[in-house]
């Protein structure tokens, strides 16, 4: 670079940072969104959240887990330190329940909770875990990003005796041993629901097409899984066309919706194994000029713009996944800290949404 | 005798490849399309061509601000970020009214821009590495700014997304017209012959007497400015701000078109009529593939193919 007059120089740069962080500034101060009102009703609708429901007895059938057989100590969970990391973002709507949902529990119980957010980097969860061991945490709670790669915290977590629990998603080691329990939906299961609700719409007949989560996802692949065995099994008239992958965004599920319904005219169901590639797919089918209902559509998660997308007439079901952990993630650390035994596997029940309960049930999606 | 014949096929094999180079992507493009008129069913439909153009047209707004980048021997790493960062600030001023947000979201990519362009410019850091450090920074500000999808209910960007003038509609018009003023800016103006002979040699350029500098981040903001349109557009299209997963990945797809329509990317030479036919190719290659429902896993494979093509194109380019 070409020697420059200091002063110039020095005057340039100060002249860009201030620009910038006047731009900042600006950014955040005079904002003025579209619909402030709508979510304030949305934040005092949510008041009204419902906690998780066990399916399958907390105790009784399934192994089960005792602190002995752990080899932890009792605590009393009110006087204990919870760690809780979260895998992704809390950009999408089931994330950032999950995590409200954690924190408003442990506020109610009066536990003092440590959070972390791995930003959907596995490395960085691991290192979360490690810093929430390190802070002082009695017992974890994680939402794991994946279900591999879990052996160096595991084994710093069980030199100190850290019950850990895992939710929403399972990780690949000895339960009792290395995590307590876990506490889930059956994504299979899910998937069958999904089913079920697509052969009630459809009539059992026509042709449907799946669109699939991301790739190499247990979600996905579970998802899948069970809507494709419930179909075989139940409705063979039912013919799968078409599987492609939204990725779980809505953009995608738009894109390949729009080129379903171009090389397929004919479709007559549409699986979304999320809600937000479901409300994808209903854009494709507005900007396509159909009309609400032509193509049924059903979703997996439960969020409330799929809901209202049921009310409108758009979507036919939408199967819920429950991401309200807090009260059944803190009552199971509570029944294990005292020396109950609890189950290894916590299978959730999840509820559903059609045309039936839309309206009314409004309220209850996140 | 033997050497003679050696030199005329190896003559011939660089012509071959020259003529490649060249109209490569036409070809491709061609191609593909035949084959679809072919295998495909209701290919040929005007519905079939508005979604198609219309689904194209966001990667090629930002791949026309990207050539300019890759033109001045840079590239701009930002631009899907600067697509969720606009995302983000047109939903948080819509309430002042469409025009006023689509203004805010122009500015914001702008911005982006200028700081691009002055880390390049003024403080000399590699373009790759500035832009990286802006992709990272601006998707968090857009996040932090917008946490989560929020639905945009104004009738005047669900039209500018869904909406036609004589049949076309205006996302894709806006795209052309932006293709065109792009490619005039690079043959006609005095701008563009100046990022051209920056593009090629720098210390040149400065020789010269051109203002390397406020080319350099004129350049960038272009590219940011376009990335925003992208982003408005996008965001009309999908009536929805989607800040974590809108322009994902949009970096690598721009570069690809620019690539594998024949820009070099040592710079010193921009082709818009190759990065608007490399943006339909990789366009009509994915919609092939979803058509014909093959695994996702052959979406990637087949994008890889062809821009280790293109990039193998580059190499020989490069060599003479």
């Amino acid at each position: 670079m070409k020697p420059l007059a200091p002063r110039h120089r020095t005057s340039a740069r100060t002249l860009l940072a201030t620009g910038l962080i006047t731009s900042l500034a600006l950014v955040s101060g005079c904002a003025k969104s579209e619909d402030d009102t709508a979510d304030k009703d949305k934040g005092s609708a949510s008041q009204s959240e419902q906690g998780q429901v066990v399916a399958s007895p907390s105790t009784g059938s399934g192994p089960t887990c005792s602190i002995d057989a752990y080899g932890a100590e009792k605590i009393d969970l009110k006087s204990a330190t919870v760690g809780f990391s979260q895998s992704e973002k809390e950009a999408n709507p089931f994330r950032i329940a999950e995590t409200a949902s954690i924190k408003a529990e442990a506020d109610k119980q009066g536990v003092k909770l440590l959070t972390a957010n791995a930003q959907s980097q596995f490395s960085k969860q691991i290192s979360d875990v490690q810093d929430l061991i390190a802070k002082g945490a009695d017992l974890l709670v994680i939402a794991p990003l994946n279900s591999d790669g879990w052996e160096p915290v595991l084994r710093s977590a069980s030199a100190k005796h850290i019950p850990i629990i895992t939710i929403d998603r399972k990780i690949n080691a000895t339960a009792c041993k290395d995590y307590v329990s876990f506490i889930g939906s059956d994504f299979v299961e899910q998937g069958k629901r999904a089913a079920d609700q697509m052969i009630e719409s459809t009539g059992g007949k026509g042709e449907i097409a799946i669109l699939l989560g991301a790739a190499g996802n247990n979600v996905t692949t579970e998802r899948t899984k069970g809507f494709e065995d419930r179909i075989k099994e139940k409705a063979p008239g039912l013919k799968i066309v078409f599987k492609q992958t939204g990725e779980f965004a809505r953009e995608k599920g738009q894109s390949v919706t729009e080129n379903l319904i171009q090389s397929k005219p004919g479709i007559t169901g549409i699986y979304a194994e999320n809600d937000e590639m479901g409300l994808g797919a209903v854009n494709a089918l507005k900007g396509a000029g159909k009309k609400p209902g032509a193509v049924k559509i059903v979703t997996i998660d439960g969020t409330r713009n799929a809901v209202q997308g049921i009310v409108d007439g758009w979507i036919d079901g939408v199967v819920e996944s429950n991401p309200r952990f807090g009260p059944l993630a803190f009552q199971t650390l509570d029944t294990f800290t005292k020396g109950e035994k609890v189950s290894q596997d916590i299978v959730i029940q999840d509820s559903a949404y059609t045309k039936d309960n839309a309206k009314s049930d409004l309220g209850k999606a996140y | 005798m033997t050497d003679l014949t050696l030199g005329r096929v190896t003559a011939d094999r660089e012509r071959l490849l020259a003529l490649l180079q060249e109209y490569g992507v036409y070809l491709g493009v061609v191609v593909l399309f035949l084959v679809n008129t072919v295998f495909t069913p209701h290919f040929l439909s005007t519905e079939n061509f508005r979604t198609q153009a219309v689904q194209v047209a966001p990667v090629l707004i930002v791949a026309l601000g990207m050539a300019l980048a890759i033109g001045s021997e840079g590239v701009d790493l930002a631009v899907g970020s600067v697509m969720a960062l606009s995302t983000s600030l047109l939903s948080l001023y819509l309430g002042y009214g469409p025009g006023i947000a689509v203004v805010v979201a122009l500015v914001g990519g702008a911005v982006v821009g200028v700081a691009n362009g002055s880390l390049i410019a003024f403080v000399g850091v590699q373009p790759i590495v500035a832009t990286l450090a802006l992709m990272v920074a601006g998707r968090g500000l857009a996040l932090v700014l917008l946490p989560q999808l929020k639905d945009v209910h104004d009738p005047a960007m669900a039209e500018l997304g869904s909406g036609d003038a004589l049949g076309v509609p205006y996302v894709v018009l806006i795209a052309a017209a932006l293709a065109l003023l792009v490619g005039f800016v690079v043959r006609r103006t005095t701008f563009g012959r100046s990022l051209l002979a920056i593009g090629d040699s720098r210390p040149a350029a400065r020789l010269a007497g051109l203002p390397v500098r406020r080319v350099l981040i004129l350049v960038y903001v272009c590219s940011g400015v376009l990335a925003a349109v992208a982003g408005v557009l996008a965001t009309a299209r999908l009536t929805a701000s989607d800040p974590s997963s809108l322009g994902n990945l949009m970096e690598l797809s721009a570069i690809t078109a620019v690539v594998v329509g024949g820009t070099p990317l040592s710079g010193g030479r921009i082709r818009i009529g190759g990065t608007v036919a490399g943006a339909v190719l990789i366009q009509l290659l994915t919609t092939t593939l979803i058509k014909h429902d093959l695994p996702p896993s052959w979406t990637q494979i087949a994008q890889a193919v062809v821009i280790v093509l293109a990039v193998y194109a580059a190499r020989e380019r490069g060599k003479r």
